[in-house]
């Protein structure tokens, strides 16, 4: 009968210190809150004109290739795609989320 | 013509007393300004996580303002061309989009994959159309059927051409008129002093199972560097001041496609048929080049990449021939300046792929149709293996060449075009050495071409006494 005085949590220590461990983080995570919330409508912004860019249909498909390989594969045709994207993309080449098109994370 | 130049004289030299004790006569061989332009053809990274819409849509794009243009020569400035989506029933207009051909009896890996359904598979063919196929053409969004004045069973799948006529009330649309882009625009050749000339041939087939071809392989050797006849045919040979060997150098023999079916332990001591073809194919080589520029193209049996455009042949696989300078190692599709006269070429995978899905069956009917689409394989990627390029497709002509020719061929043909605006190309089409032991020579001066057999037997021989064997 001892068994029943037992809690599950005796056995599952490890989850139970993982959670207080994101507890603490979170609680150390707030301090700037306004800038961060500008930053992130910003990039929010960013992100939905080159989605916007990628749905294009004019400029060809977009899954397998960079957003610059395809900015440039329009401008080669003479197609004039939007110099304002290209810029953007130059800006910010080193993060995936703006290097790759909106289908990137799909399997082909 | 290289035959007039290299006629037996009468007197000739090879019945009287040598002249004198040394050497006799040398032939200096013409040498020749050459630049090869393959560059679009070689591929950098390759990266293959690509799907093969980018191609499709690079064509397009590529393609639309050319065949604009020609629509509005054809059909008048003020002619109405329309997307599909804007496309009006009952309206008269044109429309630029990509042609695909949907077939019955086009081997799919979808129907491959049946099998396990225990379904037959399908038997191979000689040719895939059939009464059922349909014609579809394609822009960017959207596609609809073709009907009307256009040849369903000589077009093929991938070609970019512009149509003229109306949408009907069942959404088909009927075709009065069709054009394509035609001959891009030529350089103009420069005006040679002299005949000289380039050997064509392909084929080679070294490895088969039956070595017919060797004697003939060997002649035309000799006679390319002057090891042959008198001095008149020697002073001939002279003249011919470059070699293009057009793919399939190995034999289909060589691929044996036993080893991937077999067991490990039984194939462990055999060695690849191909390697001892490539030694043979180095031995004949080096010949060659230590006498005249040789130019090799890789073809569809050849040891490289199977998906167009072929990378060149690896130089390690020659190792007596390759330290020659004249031994070029080309791709497939080759491009080059040759004294001035543009040659553009292939080993002829694209071309048989066009005669296995049209009703077109001449290889040179076949080159003349690729040249007037301005597209060298409009069947990749959809029934010809191909790299999945995304920024350009490579295979459309931007300039035209001066010899336009496509290797093994079941007979040699030639024949002299003329563009709208002045171009003039010579289409050859290279016979397999193996089974025809005939080369071609090209005239750099006059743009002729004729055949060099080197069989002792005629073809109809040929055919006798293989009558002769099954009896």
């Amino acid at each position: 009968m001892t068994t029943k005085h037992r809690l599950i949590t005796d056995s599952f220590k490890v989850v139970k210190k993982a959670r207080r461990g994101g507890k603490r983080e979170k609680r150390s995570t707030p301090p700037p809150p306004q800038k961060e919330a500008e930053t992130d409508t910003v990039r929010q912004e960013e992100l939905q004109k080159l989605r916007q860019f990628d749905l294009d249909w004019r400029f060809g498909p977009c899954t397998g290739i960079s957003r610059l390989q395809r900015w440039e594969r329009a401008q080669l045709h003479g197609l004039n795609p939007p110099e304002e994207i290209r810029e953007l993309l130059l800006k910010t080449h080193i993060d995936p989320e703006y290097k790759l098109s909106l289908w990137s994370e799909y399997p082909l | 013509m290289f035959s007039d130049l290299s006629a037996q004289k009468e007197g000739s030299s090879l019945l009287c007393r040598p002249a004198s004790e040394d050497q006799g006569p040398v032939f200096e061989r013409m040498s020749l300004a050459y630049s090869p332009c393959s560059e679009h053809y070689r591929v950098g990274e390759r990266s293959f996580s690509r799907q093969y819409a980018h191609i499709y849509a690079a064509r397009l794009m590529q393609m639309r303002p050319l065949l604009t243009e020609r629509a509005q020569q054809k059909w008048g400035s003020d002619v109405l061309i329309r997307k599909l989506c804007d496309l009006q029933t009952g309206e008269q207009c044109c429309i630029v989009g990509t042609l695909f051909k949907r077939m019955e009896l086009q081997p799919s890996i979808l129907r491959e994959i049946s099998e396990e359904h225990n379904l037959m598979p399908q038997p191979a063919r000689v040719k895939y159309i059939s009464e059922s196929d349909e014609l579809i053409l394609e822009d960017e969004l959207q596609r609809i059927k073709l009907d009307g004045k256009i040849d369903r069973d000589k077009c093929v799948t991938g070609s970019v051409i512009a149509v003229y006529g109306a949408e009907r009330n069942d959404g088909k649309f009927t075709v009065e008129d069709f054009c394509t882009a035609d001959l891009p625009l030529q350089s103009a050749r420069p005006a040679l002093s002299s005949d000289r000339f380039v050997l064509l041939a392909s084929g080679l087939g070294l490895g088969s199972i039956h070595a017919d071809s060797m004697l003939g392989l060997q002649l035309l050797v000799d006679m390319v560097t002057g090891q042959l006849g008198d001095q008149g045919e020697q002073s001939g040979a002279a003249t011919i001041s470059r070699v293009l060997l057009a793919g399939n150098l190995l034999s289909q023999n060589t691929q044996d496609k036993d080893a991937t079916s077999k067991p490990k332990y039984l194939t462990k001591k055999t060695q690849a048929g191909s390697v001892e073809a490539i030694r043979l194919l180095d031995e004949l080589l080096l010949q060659l080049v230590a006498s005249v520029p040789v130019d090799v193209m890789p073809g569809q049996y050849d040891p490289t990449n199977y998906t167009i455009p072929q990378q060149p042949l690896h130089r390690c696989m020659f190792p007596l021939s390759a330290v020659y300078p004249t031994l070029k190692l080309a791709s497939n599709p080759y491009q080059a300046n040759i004294d001035g006269v543009r040659f553009l070429g292939t080993s002829g995978q694209n071309v048989c792929d066009i005669q296995r899905y049209s009703s077109m069956d001449s290889h040179l009917e076949i080159l003349e149709e690729t040249l007037r689409l301005r597209h060298l394989a409009p069947t990749a990627p959809d029934t010809l293996g191909c790299y999945p390029f995304y920024q350009k497709d490579p295979f459309i002509l931007e300039e035209c060449p001066h010899v336009y020719f496509s290797g093994n061929a079941p007979t040699f043909e030639s024949k002299l075009i003329k563009g709208a605006n002045g171009q003039e190309v010579l289409l050859v089409t290279i016979p397999d050495f193996s089974s025809t032991q005939t080369a071609c020579l090209v005239n750099l001066r006059t743009l002729e071409c004729e055949p060099v057999s080197f069989s002792a037997f005629s073809a109809d021989d040929d055919e006798e006494s293989e009558m002769n064997i099954s009896h």
